[in-house]
């Protein structure tokens, strides 16, 4: 009788525990792990402070102006579409008489936070890599930065524009006082996301396969470069880690410093919004987030993930996605052009 | 008719050992620029530069000492994932491809892994009674995260 009564006793337990198993246990994440993140501030300050309004504005105008470009047909926002999450969603983009660079063009979203700038790391800031684009001849292709401050000069709201955003300058209207204002603006190009809600301590913002994704995330070894504020932008990397890239035609940093340790070295990007930026990598190559990570663990880790651990990742990644700016990124009303202004110059 | 059995296990298996010594993973040390290395970037104390020689170095840079049994399979394959491994989570012969958030968030990782215990590895320090650590060390290393 005993007997059967402990029997009935294991059988009841081993069914309140089979129970217990089926209901999904609540996951967790390592919170010794998530102090290799943080969350996005609400302004990236340059270094003599948060921009002035007034530069802010006038960077607003110039960053949609096409009037920057030689043919007067591309803007900063044609290749960095604002309201496309900073992207145009081409492999390369498409420039001066549709010329292409090699590079794909990254989002300027929290690009004011990576710790240098262009794939390559050429320019140290936002305000001086806005004036790469409007001078390269296969981009904005604009002859002279005297070429600029005509038409810039050529309409009385932009010298009034210069005139408040540098007050106390002798000659404001400069391609350099331009870029000064374009990165102004971009510093406040943020997009806070769910993974930062997360990490300011709501626990529900991320669904339990979220937060078991951002654990196979840590476990594949993806924070080794993607940590951070950005979970990237913050250092450099070599494409082909563990497993040589197979496409070697941009050779990345090296063309900066012509250090072999250089050689197929680029800025890691920022995985903020990856979700929305494809196509991915310098070469803008690889079509689709998944392939994306599948590839990244392949070279850089040596690893062969499996479709499960792909999704698990993707689902952790898709929570980096944030809140376009939609009042900040308004396009302002453009000054009209005046008889004085350069036309249109389709010439080589 | 066990001890033919016994017999032939062996043999196999002698087989397989030699045979296996022909699958030779991939085992260098890149050329490694002394100016770009933790020690000359983050420039830490001497004792944390010394913890880091002693304790983290054969898998966390281009610096590595393959020890004799790396190049006898099948362990010279766990050796060699090992540090490929850990050269692609941390090298410490590249610091100067950080910028400085994530010099300061890995110099803090080094910490944290080594103060809970995680780092180095218990196969590591095995065979490298050296590489544990002492509250000291652990100490010296921590000194050097922000």
């Amino acid at each position: 009788m005993r007997a059967a009564r402990v029997f009935l006793g294991a059988v009841a337990a081993l069914a309140l525990g089979a129970l217990g198993c089926g209901r999904q246990a609540p996951q967790t994440v390592d919170a010794a792990k998530l102090k290799m993140f943080a969350p996005l501030p609400d302004v990236v300050p340059a270094k003599a402070g948060a921009p002035a309004e007034a530069q802010v504005t006038l960077g607003r105008m110039l960053y949609y102006e096409p009037r920057l470009s030689k043919g007067q047909d591309v803007s900063c926002n044609t290749c960095h579409n604002l309201t496309r999450y900073g992207v145009d969603g081409e492999p390369t983009s498409e420039g001066f008489k549709k010329q292409h660079g090699n590079r794909n063009s990254p989002t300027v979203y929290n690009a004011a936070a990576h710790f240098v700038q262009f794939w390559d790391g050429r320019a140290p800031d936002v305000e001086a890599q806005a004036k790469g684009p409007v001078m390269n001849p296969v981009e904005m292709a604009m002859p002279s930065e005297k070429a600029v401050a005509a038409v810039l000069k050529s309409m009385p709201e932009y010298v009034a524009a210069f005139q408040r955003a540098f007050p106390g300058e002798k000659d404001p209207v400069t391609l350099e006082n331009a870029a000064k204002a374009i990165g102004a603006f971009e510093r406040g190009l943020l997009t806070p996301a769910r993974w930062d809600k997360f990490l300011k301590g709501d626990e529900t913002a991320l669904t339990p396969e979220e937060k078991a994704g951002f654990n196979t995330f840590v476990a594949a070894g993806c924070q080794a470069c993607h940590a951070g504020t950005l979970l990237g932008g913050n250092l450099y990397q070599k494409i082909g880690t563990v497993k040589p890239y197979p496409d070697t035609s941009d050779e990345g940093r090296f063309q900066v410093t012509k250090s072999d340790a250089d050689k197929m070295t680029f800025k890691v990007p920022s995985l903020r919004n990856v979700e929305k930026t494809g196509p991915y990598f310098h070469n803008g190559k690889i079509p689709t987030l998944d392939a994306a990570i599948v590839q990244m663990a392949e070279y850089q880790l040596g690893k062969q993930l499996s479709d499960a651990e792909v999704r698990s990742i993707g689902a952790f990644l898709k929570t980096l996605t944030g809140d376009i700016p939609a009042e900040y990124i308004k396009p302002p009303e453009l000054p009209k052009s005046t008889a004085k202004t350069p036309k249109p110059d389709l010439a080589d | 008719m066990l001890r033919k059995t016994v017999k032939a296990v062996v043999i196999a298996l002698m087989v397989i050992a030699g045979a296996i010594q022909f699958i030779q993973p991939h085992r260098t040390n890149p050329p490694a620029d002394p100016r770009a290395s933790f020690e000359a970037v983050a420039k830490p104390a001497p004792a944390a530069a010394a913890v880091v020689h002693r304790a983290c170095m054969d898998c966390h840079s281009h610096e590595t000492n393959w020890p004799w049994y790396s190049k006898i399979a099948p362990v010279s394959w766990l050796v060699a994932k090992d540090v490929q491994d850990g050269r692609a989570r941390l090298n410490l012969s590249e610091w100067n491809r950080y910028g400085p958030e994530m010099s300061g968030l890995r110099a803090g990782e080094m910490c944290e892994e080594a103060r809970k215990g995680e780092m180095p590895l218990w196969q590591y320090t095995l065979f490298h009674p050296d590489a544990r650590l002492s509250a000291g060390d652990i100490s010296a290393l921590c000194a050097t995260a922000p």
